[in-house]
């Protein structure tokens, strides 16, 4: 699994980015084409053979198309249709976008599959194909194959030869799931914890948002609940809480914190004081920002 | 927007930002599942104007987001759904009609006077392969063997009589119509997959593209020559003729178009080699797809005139016309209205 992420500018300016697919997902994804439109051609064929309501002559005239039209053309119309998706693409859920952030052009379409025909289709041929090629070339046109398809690993941006022309990046599908807001606060009639200024200036975004992914669930086991007192504990100690946080109320305990924790670096960060880290103290310390005081404003 | 009332007031400020905005965001993500199962087409007039508006606040909110808020599950969701969104909004919609006029009549004829002298370096190369071939038949007609593959010879060797030389080029009697249509489909899907090749090869160094058109000039001049020894030369031009002017043409043009790509490689200019590469694919890519029309036009040509035209005059005159007609679309298309041609070329240039 690859995880390169791009970002890309759209028209609107706000960059956006995705995850560029992985070469196994790519690969799989070009076998399942090959697989799908190969696999119906024969089955159409064999069917039209069984069933015989075309005479031979129709028969090879449109084999000769047909077999012309799974190549580069399924590709192009696919691509074009589906807004740069294959069926092996929906499959694997990846798609085609341009690299420079505009919408894919046909021209673009065109290209990268074109080349797909040296890529893809030429050394399969070769390889499987009749006895008309010599060992040699065999041998040179593995050696070859093997080439064509180390590019995309070479490549920084996961693109094969076609990509490269074209201007194109093969990405995941990015996938959307909205999870609840933790510092909206269920009304209950429980002990709220507060905080001080000074308990909540100790940490940072990071410890935040680590935060923020234990609380997102709940412990079901006891290995869980035990982590969860852990972090609380530790919590507690560090910002230097006084009164005592009894086992039951940690999870209460580590969600208010979080609320206040994110309030209060929310407000820091609007004043000019973003605080990525609990090592913030530490920076700050130097001349250059010690000068400038919190609420001053840039010049 | 969501009424003020519905929101609870003692919410932390990037809480209420993202309960005031979490409906639109929904409705985004509702209608851009249904464009991308069933296409924009089936939204609807307004929804799709609701979607425009719906993708511009959703960008707004991710960048405002990122500004104000650490909630880093807000940030993960709304990036995943502009960037979907961004998908669907700028998916490819040309209409089919207005690319296809706007090709035919501006970039092909452009593209071919762009790339001039690769396409005439692909010439030269198929002539100079027939200049070679008929040389070395001259001195040994065996060579003929090592030029032509036997399949493609078909019979047609320097042992062959006259009378049956001569039956290849005139042939009429036994082919019905349904066997031109399996012949010119045939021709056609063979010829388009060499052309592609020529084509696609050419971007490792132009080299391969090149020999690969001399070799088929090495089979061009064999056969010729060989048909010339026959003393059947005039009659196997105008048998060549009729659907060569097209088909070889065709096969200069991928050839060129291949070359462009290689030359790009070859001497970059100022630009990196990809960017290179990308600039040449414009007028390279529409080359092969003229290519591509043109040998639908030869095999058209070969498997059903060249049946019906049996007098070599004939077949003189119409390979030799329909060789101009393509000659005076490259040489005239594309002309006119200049300034709407340049926004044309700036604008794909950006594309």
């Amino acid at each position: 699994m690859s995880n390169k992420t791009l970002s890309i500018h759209p028209p609107e300016g706000v960059p956006i980015s995705f995850a560029l697919a992985s070469i196994g997902a790519r690969f799989g994804g070009q076998l399942i084409d090959i697989l799908l439109t190969y696999v119906g051609l024969i089955l159409f064929f064999w069917l039209m053979i069984f069933t015989g309501i075309w005479d031979w002559s129709f028969l090879a005239a449109l084999f000769f198309l047909l077999s012309f039209l799974v190549r580069t053309p399924y590709y192009i119309f696919s691509e074009l249709v589906w807004n740069g998706r294959t069926l092996g693409k929906r499959i694997t859920k990846t798609r085609v976008i341009s690299a420079d952030g505009k919408r894919l052009s046909a021209y673009q379409i065109v290209v990268r599959n074109l080349m797909k025909e040296v890529e893809v289709f030429m050394p399969i041929v070769v390889l499987f194909g009749g006895d008309l090629i010599g060992s040699e070339s065999k041998a040179f046109m593995t050696f070859w194959m093997i080439a064509v398809l180390c590019v995309p690993l070479f490549s920084k941006r996961n693109q094969r030869l076609g990509d490269m022309i074209a201007g194109t990046l093969v990405v995941d599908q990015p996938a959307t799931v909205l999870l609840p807001d933790l510092a909206v606060q269920n009304p209950s009639d429980r002990v709220d914890f507060t905080f001080t200024p000074e308990q909540l200036g100790i940490y940072g975004r990071f410890e935040l948002q680590t935060l923020e992914q234990i609380l997102r669930e709940p412990p079901h086991t006891q290995e869980a609940t035990d982590r969860l007192d852990a972090v609380a504990r530790t919590i507690a100690e560090k910002i230097g809480f006084e009164g005592q946080v009894s086992p039951a109320d940690h999870w209460d305990f580590l969600s208010d914190f979080y609320r206040q924790q994110r309030e209060f670096l929310e407000s820091r960060h609007l004043f000019g004081d973003t605080r990525e880290n609990k090592f913030h103290a530490g920076k700050s310390e130097n001349p250059a920002a010690k000068a400038r005081p919190i609420s001053d404003h840039r010049p | 927007m969501t009424p003020e009332h519905d929101i609870p007031a003692d919410l932390i400020r990037s809480s209420r930002f993202r309960a005031e905005r979490e409906e639109n965001w929904k409705k985004l993500d509702e209608l851009v599942s249904r464009a991308e199962k069933s296409g924009v087409q089936s939204l609807g007039y307004g929804n799709t104007m609701a979607l425009a508006s719906l993708y511009r606040q959703a960008m707004s909110s991710l960048s405002l987001a990122r500004a104000i808020s650490m909630d880093k599950a807000l940030e993960t969701y709304l990036a995943a759904l502009c960037a979907r969104a961004y998908l669907v909004v700028y998916a490819p919609q040309e209409s089919i009609r207005g690319v296809t006029s706007r090709f035919l009549s501006r970039r092909i004829p452009q593209a071919v006077r762009r790339s001039w002298f690769p396409i005439l370096l692909g010439f030269f190369m198929m002539i100079f392969g027939a200049v070679v071939a008929h040389i070395l038949y001259r001195q040994d007609p065996s060579w003929f063997f090592t030029f032509v593959p036997g399949g493609l010879a078909d019979g047609r060797t320097p042992e062959a009589s006259v009378d049956y030389l001569r039956s290849t080029l005139f042939d009429d009697s036994d082919q019905n119509h349904e066997n031109l249509a399996v012949f010119s489909t045939f021709l056609f899907s063979h010829n388009t997959q060499i052309a592609i090749l020529i084509f696609a090869l050419g971007v490792f160094a132009a080299l391969p593209s090149f020999v690969l058109t001399f070799y088929n000039g090495l089979v061009l001049g064999a056969f010729v020559t060989m048909f010339a020894d026959a003393g059947l030369g005039f009659e196997a031009f105008g048998w060549l003729s009729i659907h060569g002017v097209t088909e070889i043409s065709a096969i200069a043009i991928a050839c060129g178009g291949g070359a462009r790509l290689g030359l790009a490689v070859l001497e970059p200019g100022s630009c990196s080699r990809s960017e290179a590469l990308y600039r040449a694919g414009r007028d390279a890519v529409t080359l092969i797809i003229l290519a591509g029309l043109m040998l639908i036009a030869a095999a058209m040509i070969e498997g059903f005139l060249r049946q019906l035209v049996q007098d070599t005059i004939w077949r003189l005159i119409v390979g030799w016309g329909i060789g101009a007609l393509w000659l005076a679309w490259f040489l005239l298309g594309g002309r006119e209205d200049l300034p709407d041609g340049l926004n044309a070329d700036k604008e794909s240039a950006g594309t």
